[in-house]
């Protein structure tokens, strides 16, 4: 499957990287390919494009702090879990999917 | 006839002590009957009573009328008139600025469930202070001597004016030995109030009118100028009662003996000494190798007590109402003045805690006497010579000890003041070679006598001029002072036979000036030759830059001198035409301003072009804020007070020759001073002081929970001057805990924040000797824990990136494996620093 994800904490130093760290690690693990966009204190990296959201079959929104852009997911299935979620269960949101 | 001038009070505290004194000290000049009017209030004063004067009751912009009548009417309303139009809106300067905290004072997190008792107060002198409780019982009248029925009236009041004769020649003596400053500033007050007439005059009252005695109309006096002070709606008012007391209390022992001598207050061990209110006379009682710490109930955050306690350095707090003082009095207490609380009961979990707050203390201690004993050079080798600002010759040998390399402004005046007549050359010469055997080699800067009209001195009879800071002072006066001048040169030119001495020439500003001085140092330097006097005939002569017109006249004393020294405080007054004590515009007075920075720049810079040596001296240099740029100036030299140079140094030690030079041209090229403001801050957050460092890892750490964890890893920080505020950063990162646990599981914990309180961005990483409760998402205790502390406002992306490499590094099981094994601190910072730089 193909899923995008975006994650965000308030300071944007640690949570932000280890929760999108840990979903790439699950998403290889269980055989899935997963773009993950960080929101964080050097601002939006690996942004997700339109394209990416739209062929994607999930977006999942570990989140802590509003999404920038969040117009974006207005048309794909959404999965928003706090971040701390991600750092603890992350194959269990895939399995949500 | 009387004459009048009508005047609208143009100090916005109003009329309170200073400037009522300022105006008495005036007006006693004259015999003509002085009167001021307060046509607000309809209340009349005697001028030449600073009581009355204050009674009044004079508050901003009220509409005033001075009555004149008497002999010397005429000079008298002239002389009042134009003090009152030029001196009088100045006479406002230094009411101390008090740190006060906001509301409640905020305890630190550790202290929270300690279960101590913590009283609140508010925050005057910072700081934190242990000793035992010691009950102050405040200011009281004592008791015991006859008060009524006196028989012989005119005997009593003659007992009463010996006693005030007495009191004043003592307050006069005590001034002539006292340098400028606080104390002298509260005699000089105490003093106004003993010679008072309205003071004098109720005492008589008191005696003749209703048959009080001495001590009966010293208690009444005591009472009603109280009440009046009290009465008033002016909180410095208020404060002055302390004063009365004390003159009150010194009045009584002049006429009675020592009366009061078992109420003060002895001290045998390290003491906080708590009290309802203390008067400044009972505070200079105290012992001060003891007192550790003060509390009082009541005193405001202005009195002269405070500032007392300010000035010797005495962690402070006011406010604390509600204590049983003499039911704590004995136990073992803590003021914590940075927290704004007396903490008493203390538990032992509270003790723990303040002992790990002094090994904070003094682990920032040691880390600046390393400081201290290395040279002053920047992170790529550029050395920076870090002078001392001294005025004795006990602040040179403390200088010195402090890590001075030079003495880079020895202010003589301090010789000139509070004397009959000016020391010779052979006493000048004793006290300059003093200066230059503690030096030991090292450079010292003398610079030659600044007075004037703003710094009188009794023996030169100097006129009052109008404007003294644009009148004739220093450099200025010399031609006229010929003989004082030649005496200190000589001085000066003997003592450079013993050591490095420079002499430099105060407000210079043009080439003349220099020529006449100079040739006036040649001759005497052939008149010691022509003695027989050794000397140094080499000696470099100097100019401090602090009138604009020097400054624009570089090339040209280039040319005359072997130096400059920048004296930044003038300078920056002079060129923004800005006095600084003036509220109302002193925000100007800001080094910051890009046309300020231009100037500097071009002194500097022509200088350069003569090859001249260049430094500062002014208060600028003592700021760690400003550092960049007087590198970035290229200066040869910085001058500070001895206590800053530790931590300039340690502060230099993190800058870079180019980095700064780079600050300094783009600085020079904004327009505003926020933009400066702006400009420094991305400076200080990009530079390149590492985000990690050995010292910051510490292994086989002993703690037994996640607080102390926390608060020992921010210590880190500021042992290492990566904060000043250590309390802030825990509040920030306890904020983030609030939101979302950090041990994110397998023993790991990376509590961060982002603060404003935090100066350079850092990673503190702790092995902890026992796993400590976390409450992590795993439910495991944590035996790794990785600070993350960062700046509020941030430039530095590579910081950010290498955290953020480092957040998804700890997912891995082999990095944290790597973390967790036996390493020395070295090797966990270099493979750190390795992987994270990959």
């Amino acid at each position: 499957m193909k899923i995008v994800a975006v994650t965000a904490c308030p300071t944007g130093i640690a949570h932000t990287y280890m929760a999108a760290e840990k979903l790439e690690k699950a998403a290889k693990k269980l055989g899935h390919v997963i773009k993950v966009e960080t929101q964080g204190a050097m601002g939006i990296e690996n942004k997700l494009s339109q394209a990416d959201i739209d062929t994607a079959a999930a977006a999942i929104l570990a989140v802590d702090i509003a999404v920038e852009e969040a117009e974006r997911f207005d048309r794909v299935r959404k999965i928003q879990v706090p971040v701390q979620e991600a750092l603890k269960n992350a194959e269990g949101i895939f399995a949500k999917i | 006839m009387a004459l009048s001038f009508p005047f609208t009070c143009p100090l916005p505290n109003g009329i309170h002590a200073r400037p009522a004194s300022a105006l008495e000290e005036v007006a006693r000049n004259f015999s003509a009957d002085i009167v001021l009017d307060n046509q607000r209030t309809g209340r009349s004063a005697n001028l030449k009573s600073i009581l009355s004067i204050v009674a009044a009751g004079v508050c901003f912009n009220d509409a005033c009328l001075i009555k004149v009548s008497g002999l010397d009417e005429q000079v008298a309303l002239a002389t009042l008139s134009l003090f009152i139009r030029t001196a009088l809106p100045h006479c406002d300067d230094a009411i101390e600025e008090t740190l006060v905290t906001n509301g409640k004072s905020h305890l630190p997190p550790g202290l929270r469930s300690s279960g101590a008792t913590v009283h609140h107060g508010t925050v005057v002198v910072p700081g934190i202070a242990q000793g035992r409780l010691v009950w102050a019982s405040g200011f009281k009248m004592p008791d015991g001597l006859p008060t009524d029925e006196v028989q012989d009236v005119k005997a009593e009041q003659a007992r009463i004016d010996q006693g005030l004769e007495r009191l004043l020649s003592w307050y006069s003596q005590q001034l002539v030995r006292m340098p400028k400053g606080i104390e002298h500033g509260l005699i000089t007050a105490q003093r106004a109030v003993v010679r008072d007439d309205e003071f004098r005059q109720r005492l008589f009252n008191a005696v003749s009118q209703t048959r009080r005695t001495a001590a009966g109309a010293i208690v009444d006096a005591e009472r009603h100028f109280s009440a009046m002070l009290r009465a008033s709606d002016n909180r410095l008012l208020h404060e002055r009662i302390l004063d009365i007391q004390d003159v009150c209390s010194h009045l009584l022992t002049e006429i009675y003996g020592d009366i009061n001598g078992q109420r003060r207050t002895a001290l045998a061990h390290d003491s906080v000494v708590v009290a309802e209110l203390l008067t400044p006379g009972q505070f200079m009682g105290l012992d001060r190798r003891f007192l550790k710490g003060l509390v009082l109930a009541q005193a405001g955050t202005t009195s002269h007590t405070v500032i007392l306690a300010r000035s010797f350095g005495i962690p402070t707090i006011v406010g604390v109402e509600g204590l049983a003082g003499a039911v704590l009095a004995g136990q073992e207490v803590i003021v914590d003045a940075d927290a704004g609380a007396l903490v008493t009961n203390l538990t032992s979990s509270a003790r723990k805690y303040y002992a790990s707050e002094m090994n904070r203390l003094a682990g920032r201690e040691q880390v600046l006497q390393r400081y201290a004993t290395r040279p002053a050079m920047l992170n790529d080798g550029h050395r920076v010579e870090m002078g001392a600002n001294i005025a004795t010759v006990a602040e040179a040998q403390a200088a010195f000890a402090a890590g001075a390399e030079g003495i880079g402004l020895f202010r003589t005046e301090m010789l000139f003041f509070d004397r009959e007549s000016p020391p010779d050359e052979a006493e000048q010469f004793e006290i300059y070679s003093r200066v230059v055997r503690a030096a030991a080699g090292k450079a010292v800067l003398i610079r030659t006598l600044d007075v004037g009209g703003d710094k009188p001195l009794a023996y030169l009879d100097l006129p009052t001029e109008p404007n003294p800071f644009l009148g004739c002072r220093a450099v200025r006066m010399y031609p006229q002072y010929e003989p004082l001048f030649r005496a200190q040169v000589r001085a000066i030119i003997r003592a450079s036979a013993r050591g490095t001495v420079k002499l430099m020439l105060p407000m210079v500003a043009t080439v003349d000036e220099v020529r006449w001085a100079k040739r006036i140092i040649t001759e005497e330097q052939a008149r010691c030759a022509r003695e027989g006097l050794p000397f140094d005939p080499v000696m470099p002569i100097g100019a401090m830059i602090e009138v604009p017109a020097a400054a624009f006249a570089m090339d040209g004393l280039s040319r005359e001198l072997d130096f400059f020294s920048i004296g930044s405080n003038d300078l920056l007054q002079y060129f923004m035409a800005v006095d600084r004590a003036n509220a109302r515009v002193a925000q100007l007075y800001n080094p910051l301003q890009p046309a300020f920075l231009r100037l500097v720049k071009q002194v500097a810079d022509t200088a350069h072009a003569h090859k001249k040596w260049v430094g500062l001296c002014g208060e600028m240099g003592g700021q760690l804020a400003y550092l960049p740029l007087l590198v970035g100036l290229n200066l040869e030299e910085i001058s500070a007070p001895a206590p800053a140079i530790a931590g300039l140094k340690a502060e230099l030690a993190q800058l870079e020759l180019k980095e700064c030079q780079q600050l300094v041209a783009a600085a020079v090229n904004c327009a505003t001073a926020d933009e400066v403001a702006a400009l420094l801050e991305r400076f200080l957050a990009r530079r390149s002081a590492p985000l990690l460092l050995p010292d910051l890892i510490l292994s086989n750490v002993a703690v037994t929970s996640k607080e102390e964890a926390i608060k020992l890893a921010i210590d880190q920080l500021y042992i290492h001057g990566r904060t000043t505020q250590p309390r802030m950063v825990e509040e920030a990162v306890w904020e983030r805990e609030a939101s979302c646990s950090t041990g994110f599981g397998h023993g790991f914990a990376i509590p961060h924040c982002k603060s404003s309180a935090v100066r350079i961005n850092s990673l503190v990483l702790l092995k902890l000797r026992e796993p400590v409760a976390w409450a992590s998402i795993d439910g495991q205790p944590v035996k790794v824990v990785i600070l993350l502390a960062i700046r509020e406002v941030d430039g530095a992306m590579e910081h950010m990136k290498v955290l953020s490499k480092l957040a998804r590094q700890l997912m891995h099981d082999e990095f944290r494996a790597e973390l967790e094994g036996d390493s020395s601190e070295a090797r966990i910072s270099a493979f750190l620093q390795q992987t994270l730089n990959a």
